[in-house]
This record gives C-alpha cells, structure tokens and sequence, in this order.
C-alpha cells in the first residue's frame, strides 16, 4: 500500500476519532448542564433565612416615658415609638435623629396607655388607663425623590368607626372591625373577667343606620387565672390562656351571645399560657408557654364524633427555653416571631421549620413587623431600636411538606397533598411531591400492563410467524403510531375515549374476558382444520385476518353481555353499584383511559424495538430449535425470545420512559386530580403534566415555581436512575443468554 | 436417468424418487433418484449452488420454512412418504436430527442444549435427562471436555466443541438419520479429524448423510458418495469407485479439480 495512502487513511481516522469524541463530549456536556441549570432555579428552596441588623439606634431621651410600642418601614430608613403618654417619635434609623414628634389626636389629658396590640399594617389599638381605647393607624412613608434625597411623610390616624365608650377597670382590650356591621371590642378587666362589646350597625332600605351596643360577660367558670387573650381579625373567636396551661376558645361572633367552645389542656405540666397569637388565615392559634414551648392549634372534627370540632394540637415548633412574652404572625404567610427573653425565633407553621434564631445581649420588650414581613423591629432594655433585615427564601418548604404527610389548617389529619393555589390570600399552597410521584408510577404502570403484552406478543407474532410479505407492511404502520403526535392521542384519549368507555366500562371488562375466550375456542376449532393442506398454505402468516373478526364478535357479544348483567347484576347502572355497594367513585377520566392512550403510545416503540431485537436472533438457531422436532411456538418461545431476551428488556425499558416523561397524554387524559388512590376508576396527575399545568401560573422565583423545577429534577434522575439500572441489567442478561 | 442401487441391508431408510423441486421460478433440483442405506454413510459432494444442501434438506422438510419453495416427487422414509401434508412434520424431525454448517448451540447452558429436544417432546424427568445427556455428550466424544461445566453457556465453547455439542444435541433425541449440512467447514483440521472420527463412531448407529465440500473429507468418511452438478444428480455409488473410477467425466473433473 503507498505510503501516503496510509498516512491518509491514518489521518482521517484520527478526524473521525476527534469528530466523535467531540460529539459525545456535548453530548454529555449538554445534559449536565441542562440538570444544572433546573437544579439551580430549585435549589434556593432550602437556603437558609438569614437576617442582619440594618440600622440601630438609642430611642434618644425618652427618659421617663415607658416605650409600650415601636415599628419601622420596610426600607430599614425609620422607626417609631409610641411611649405611654401617648406620644410618637419617629427616629431616622440611620442617624438617630428625631424627625417627627407626633402625639395621638385626642388624648385625654393625663392618661396613659396601659396596653398596645399590633393589629398589622402600622394600626395600634391603644388602650388608656381611663378605659377608652384608641385605634390609631401611622401612616409612615418614605420617598425619594430624582435628586436622592429621602424625604418622610408621618402621620397618625384614628380610626373613628372603632371607637367604643371607655370600659373602666381594663387591662388589655381588643377591637375588631365587623366591616360594616359595626366593630366588637373584647376587655380583659381586672379580677380575672372578660366583656364583650359589640356595637351593631344596621342600615334599612333608605339607607338610614340605626346603632346598637351590645354587652356580654364571660359567665362560664375560668378554670384559672386569665394570663393570656386574644381575639381573631374577624371578631368571631376570642382564645383565652391561663396559668395553669388550659386553652379556651369562644364564639363571640352572635352580638349578646357567647358560647364556650373549647377548653383543652395544652401541656401534661400545667405550664402556664404566656402568649396566645393568631397565625395569618385565623384559623391556628399560637400557644406560648413559660417553658418556651410554642404549639399551634386548630380545631379539628373528631374521630366518631358528629360533634363541633375541638382544639387540637397540631405543629409543635422549636422551643426557646424561656417564657415566650410576645408572638408575632406574618401578615405574609405562616411564620411567627416569637420572643423569648433576649432570644428572638422565627418559625414556619407548617414545614415546622425554624428559621431564625436572633440572640441579643439583653432582653428584648417590644418587637413589630413591617406589613411586607422584611423588616423586624425590636427594641431592647437599654432602649436601643433595631431594624433587622430578614431574608426568608420559602420558609414553607420543607423535605418534610414536600414528601411527607403534613398537617394542613383544614384537614381531619396529615395528609399528602397537592393543591398549589386557591382564591382566597391568606391560603397555604400546599406542595406535596408524593401524590404526583404516585400518580406518575400509576400511569406509568397502568400504560405497561396494558401496553407489554400486546406490544411484545405483536412483535413476536410479526417476527416469527407472519408472512414476510405482511410484515413488510404492518411494521412500518406500527411504527407510523409512534409518530402520532402525542397531542392528538391525547385530544381523542380525553374526548372520545373517555365518554365511549364513560358509557361502556362493563363491555370493556367483558371484552378483556371474552375476546381472548373467543379467540381461544376459534384456534381449537382451528387445529380441526389445519390438515385441510390448501387451506393451510393461504393462511400461513396471515391467520389473525381470520381472528379480526372473531375480535369484533367477541366485542358484539361482550356489549350484548353486558347489558343483560348490568340489569341483572349491577341494578342497572354499574357506576352507581361501585359507589353504593363498593364505595368507589368512578371519574370519566380515569386510569383505564390513560392505561390505553399512554399504553397506545408506548406500544410502537416496545413493538419495534422488541421486533428488531427477535428478528435479529440468527435463522440458523430457529432453525437448529426447528430440526430437533420443536414446534414453531416452542421454537419462539424456548430459543428466540430467551436469546432476544437483551434488546426485548430494552424495548420494555425505553417505553417505560417514554411513559414516565409523557406529558401531553397524561396531561389531557387524566383529568389531572393529584390523588392518591389505588382505585383505576380514579384520575391521576404525573409530574410532567403538574409541570405543564402550573408553570404558566407560577410566579416567577415564587415557591411554586422553584418546586415545579425541583419535580423536573426529580424527574430526571427518574429517567437517569432507570435507564442506568436498565443498562445494567441489560449488559447482565446480556452475558447471560446472548448477543442479540 | 440410472437408478443408483446400494442395498447392503436390505430395504433402503431414504428413497427419493423423481424429485422436483423450484424455488419460485429457479428450477434447483431436478428429477433426482437416489437411495440411501441403513447404517451408512452417504455424502453429497458438488460444487456450490448444485442443490446438494437443497437435497438435504428435503429430507426433514425444512425447506416448508422457504415460502417460494415448490416440491414434486417422491421421498420415502422407511417407506412412508415425507411430502404427504398429513406427514407429522414434528415426529419426522424427531426422527431425522440435521446438523449444520455453522454451530448453533442456543445460548442456553450446555446441559439446556443437549437436553432441549427432550423437553419440548415434554420429557422433565431428572433421571432420563441426565441419563440422555451422559449418553449423547459420550457418543459426541466430547463428554470428558464438558462434564465438569455442563451448566456454563454453550457460547463459551470452541468451535469445534461447539458443533460436537450440536451433534450431542441432534442425538440426544435418538433420531434414525443424522443430516449433516457441511459440518467440518468452519472448522481447524485438528476438530475437523474429531467429527470425522466421530462419524466413523456414530455410523453404527445411525444413517448419516453428509454434504460436504472437502472431496478427501468424503472419501475418508463416506460408504457412498453421490456427486451432484447444476441440480441434477449426476453419479452416485461407491465412494471407493466414484474416487477411482467414475463413470462420468464430469464427476471425474470435478474429483481431479478440473472445475469447482
């Protein structure tokens, strides 16, 4: 060979090397970086919150009046402090400068406030020691403006529409709006009592009010001293804490009327209560004890009771060690701030998650959130104001509510659940993984057990027994199937299937029954038959014309069939049978539906794979098995689907993927209901399709829309973690059974 | 065309008489008569494409997998006719193993080969299947190379074992007649001189008919050699005599090398 012939050989071989290893290196190279790129959108999801001190400033020379409540803006430039004379400074928290001195429109002269409560949004219900309450609202804005320069609006409001008559003798006093039917006001007063006020407001036709008040005291016995109050944003439930650890719950929401609810135990040691605070959607209550335990509340319906519902202790959240003296909701999601001597927690409701724990050197007295929940205001007893600056990425997420069972506000007991979004606000997405991992498996598997057994016998029949001819044409059809678009299997799987099998569940089941019995007695009939030569030699390879047929028989009289026994057997109607008699619901788009439209999907793909894989077995083993007297079934059975057994598993695996990662089918098909159950009569919802679902609606970075790309991670380690395990096991028959 | 007769023992165990067979439009055999004798060997020798391996494998019917094959004619298994559409394909397959050119042990282990044509008759006794394959891997000549291994992949063999196990396989089933289709041809000499040894061994038991390629082949193993050219059946006898002095001069060329 001439020399420089070689050398050109040699050459080119050397540029094929590189073209390929250069392919296969992006290939790779894209794929990781594809998993990078979801991981790191999902990845923020289990950042720790952290916060900092933005500014800190002495709350200047109060001097003799007694701070009894502070707050600040949400950029950390200003605080404020309410002191019991009724006087409010504002501070810019960057120097420590007075801005604004600004008392509370219409003090009495000579009183002093005794209690303060947040009620969110910069609004105070101040309570005087003469009994009247005042509920003033800081308007406190910053702006600024071309030039940079940060100009500050203060004001103090007060909310006319909540005063009452003062209540002499109270201690703490909570006012609530009822909107427009007036507003309630509940006093804690001296000797352990509370009094209801409400004050009714009632418009008639020409749109004349006509006012009431109405009052009512607690006549029920306390169990013990009144040690903590509070009452929730709606004026409908007033919660009472005592010293010796009992929780009571009332319903004040009928004017003149109370009605004792609750009254539970909280803790085996008699702690006593020492901060009662509603967490954001007033339906938990937080207990604080003088332990520093911290429990949520809600009431649940008992178990074999059909009575109201009770008090139970749901979330158990990190314990501070010491008296938790003041509890804080976020008015943005379930957090709460508790303090606790010099130690300031947050904690998430329902991931139980604690996410903060904020230490000062010396005990903390007041503290307030911003209304956006970034900014913390706390002042300590040295009188110093700081402004710290939370970042809490998802705080409601957790491995334990993405996979675990949680306790939802709501529900009778913890449960896997997947509801991303609702109408109201104040609503808790809940964000479960496992219903969707669940729902994935079950189409998955719904669509194999389906989709297996006729692929693979199809393909069997195809390659060893069909007529060479027929084969020619029927496996590219087949494989036509899989260039359906997906979407349109879909489409027809959701609204024509779907109603067809609706309205004929009982003749499909027949049907699995009766064709393949019908199918059988024909094969028996003919073998009868067979020795008729001529016969024989036409019908080689191509019998199932003769089975087409006997199928649609089988239907016709799998139809027939069941409407006799649906009149006989299932009391006219099987749907109401299986709910009345077995309990179980039927959806009209349900497993069955997404069992045949997936299982129509994945069929082409095993099919052609595991043809190509039995064809492949070489002719010399067939007929080796053939000369030694088996029959062709033996033949198929014993030699060549054991040694194609390699590339049939792979046909099985590559359609398994296929249905995992499938998204428009199940999309369409399933009716999308993240449940867990078992039953084929019911729908499901896969992950893919979950994506396809909720990504247009999540908003961007939200929680939502991080865990959507963490079910895309988990779906493609699904992916990877099977096609490697397949692999595996692949190469294992591999060397097992032989080389096809 | 001359009836060759070789009847040592009587009634002959294959007879084909005016046999015709077309593969579509090619006309692959053509009016062959031949006999062949009970305990015998005979071989077919021919240049490729002369339908010797056609002929071969008219015998076991496995010419029913060629779809555009076409048969008339006779063929006589001790004398019942194997062509007849109410022959029992399976039982006469039995009867007639056939070896092959290439090995084709299934990818089973040693002991599932052997053993294989007994279990789809529905044979499953332990003791008759370890009884069967003592016996045929012994008549094989191969037992002392495998009996420690028989559960390890017949894939792992050489070739030469390989296509012994075949010939174990084949009789394992206790056939009458083993076919075989040119079963030295991928082999080294050394296996090549084993399955020769071998035929001369199993020709005691067995009617053997062989096609083969190697003229010294058929001369050292065969009792009776029939020489076919361009479908036709041109000469057969006694491999001696065809050897040494044909009648016709084809044969006579082809034997000398003068074609083929």
């Amino acid at each position: 060979m001439p020399k420089n012939y070689t050398d050109k050989s040699r050459r080119n071989d050397r540029i094929a090397e590189a073209i390929i290893r250069v392919g296969g290196i992006l290939v790779i190279v894209s794929v990781v970086w594809i998993l990078v790129m979801i991981s790191k959108v999902s990845l923020p999801l289990f950042f720790p919150a952290s916060a900092t001190v933005a500014a800190a400033t002495t709350a200047a020379a109060a001097g003799a009046a007694r701070p009894v409540a502070v707050g600040a803006d949400e950029e950390q430039r200003g605080a404020f402090v309410f002191d019991e004379k009724g006087t409010c400074r504002f501070l810019n928290a960057k120097t420590g400068a007075v801005a604004a001195v600004i008392p509370v429109p219409g003090i009495p002269a000579g009183a002093s406030i005794i209690f303060a409560e947040n009620v969110g949004k910069s609004s105070y219900n101040l309570l005087w020691n003469n009994g009247v309450v005042t509920p003033t609202t800081v308007t406190f804005t910053s702006a600024q403006d071309a030039g940079g320069t940060v100009s500050f609006t203060h004001e103090l409001s007060v909310n006319e529409k909540l005063l009452f008559p003062p209540s002499p003798g109270a201690v703490q006093s909570f006012v609530r709006s009822l909107g427009e039917k007036g507003a309630v006001r509940v006093d804690r007063l001296e000797q352990n009592k509370l009094r209801i006020t409400t004050q009714t407001i009632e418009k008639d036709f020409l749109g004349n009010e006509k006012r009431g008040s109405n009052h009512s005291d607690i006549t029920d016995p306390l169990p013990g001293q009144l040690t903590a109050v509070t009452v929730d944003s709606k004026g409908h439930f007033l919660y009472a804490g005592t010293s010796n650890g009992m929780l009571l719950r009332w319903d004040i929401s009928e004017p003149g009327q109370v009605r004792l609810l609750d009254s539970v135990e909280t803790s085996t040691g008699h702690m006593a209560i020492t901060a009662l605070s509603l967490i954001l959607g007033d339906i938990s209550v937080a207990v604080g004890d003088a332990s520093g335990g911290l429990s949520t509340w809600f009431p649940v319906k008992m178990p074999g009771s059909s009575e109201d519902k009770q008090l139970t202790r749901i979330h158990e959240l990190h314990s501070a060690g010491a008296p938790v003296s003041l509890m804080l909701p976020s008015s943005r999601d379930k957090t709460i701030f508790s303090l606790a001597a010099s130690a300031i927690n947050a904690d998430h409701m329902t991931s139980e998650r604690n996410l903060l724990s904020l230490k000062s050197g010396v005990p903390v007295t007041l503290a307030s959130l911003s209304p956006k929940g970034n900014t913390l205001c706390t002042l300590d007893s040295n009188n110093k104001v700081s402004l710290w600056r939370l970042d809490i990425p998802h705080p409601e997420i957790s491995f334990g509510t993405l996979f675990g069972k949680v306790w939802y506000e709501g529900y009778d007991k913890p449960e896997y659940a997947w509801q991303s979004s609702s109408a109201s606000d104040d609503y808790e997405p809940k964000l479960s993984l496992t219903p969707l991992l669940f729902g994935t498996l079950k189409a998955t598997f719904c669509a194999m057990i389906f989709a297996i057994p006729l692929a693979l016998l199809g393909a069997l029949y195809t390659s060893q027994f069909m007529a060479p001819k027929l084969k020619g044409r029927i496996k590219p059809v087949v494989e036509i199937m899989a260039a359906i678009p997906s979407v349109v299997i879909g489409f027809l799987a959701g609204l024509w299937l779907a109603p067809l099998v609706d309205s004929s569940v009982l003749t499909i089941f027949l049907s699995f029954v009766i064709v393949p019995l019908m199918l059988l007695v024909t094969i028996f009939f003919w073998k009868r038959i067979k020795h008729a030569s001529l016969l024989q030699r036409i019908t080689r390879g191509r019998e199932f014309f003769a089975m087409i047929p006997v199928v649609m028989i089988g239907i016709y009289l799998a139809f027939l069939l069941s409407g006799i026994a649906e009149l006989q057997l299932f009391a006219g109607d099987f749907k109401q049978w299986l709910f009345s008699t077995l309990g179980v619901r039927y959806d009209q788009r349900n497993s069955i539906i997404i069992a045949i439209a997936l299982g129509f999907a994945v069929i082409p793909i095993i099919f052609t794979i595991a043809e190509d894989a039995i064809s492949n077995v070489p002719r010399n083993l067939t007929a080796a098995s053939l000369a030694l007297g088996a029959s062709r079934w033996q033949t198929a059975w014993r030699v060549v689907l054991p040694s194609a057994l390699p590339g049939v598993f792979s046909a099985i695996m590559i359609g398994f993927g296929r249905a995992i990662g499938e998204t428009m089918i199940v999309l369409m098909a399933t009716g999308n209901t993240p449940i867990m159950s078992w039953s084929l009569f019911n729908g499901l919802r896969s992950l893919s399709a979950n994506i396809a679902v909720e990504i247009p609606e999540a908003p961007f970075n939200s929680s939502l829309y991080r865990v959507l790309f963490l079910s895309a991670v988990l779906l493609f380690i699904f992916t990877f973690v099977i096609n490697t395990v397949a692999e595996a096991l692949r190469q294992r028959f591999r060397k097992k059974y032989g080389r096809y | 065309m001359e009836r060759a007769q070789h009847q040592e023992n009587g009634q002959p165990i294959l007879s084909v008489s005016n046999l015709n067979l077309h593969y579509g439009a090619a006309h692959a055999l053509k009016n062959v008569n031949l006999d062949m004798a009970r305990n015998q060997v005979t071989a077919f020798i021919g240049p490729s494409g002369c339908g010797k391996s056609t002929l071969l494998r008219c015998f076991n019917r496995m010419n029913d997998l060629v779809e555009s094959a076409r048969i008339d004619g006779s063929i006589r298994f001790n004398g019942s006719e194997i062509n007849d559409p109410a022959t029992d394909v399976i039982s006469l397959r039995r009867r007639i193993g056939m070896v092959f050119q290439q090995s084709n042990p299934f990818p089973k282990s040693i002991y599932e080969n052997i053993v294989y044509g007994l279990r789809i008759s529905g044979v499953n006794d332990k003791a008759t299947l370890d009884e069967a394959v003592e016996r045929s891997l012994k008549s094989a000549a191969i037992w002392n190379e495998v009996k420690d291994r028989l559960n390890d992949s017949a894939l792992g063999l050489s070739g030469g074992q390989a296509q012994r196990i075949c010939i174990a396989r084949a009789i394992a089933v206790n056939p009458e007649v083993i076919l075989m289709d040119e079963p030295c041809s991928a082999l080294d000499p050394i296996s090549t001189l084993k399955i020769e040894e071998l035929i001369e061994e199993l020709k005691k038991s067995y009617t053997i008919v062989i096609v083969t390629h190697n003229m010294q082949q058929a001369a050292r193993v065969s009792d009776v050699t029939a020489f076919f050219y361009m479908g036709e059946l041109v000469e057969a006898g006694g491999t001696r005599m065809i050897f040494t002095n044909p009648e016709k001069k084809q044969t006579e060329d082809y034997i000398t090398g003068r074609f083929g």
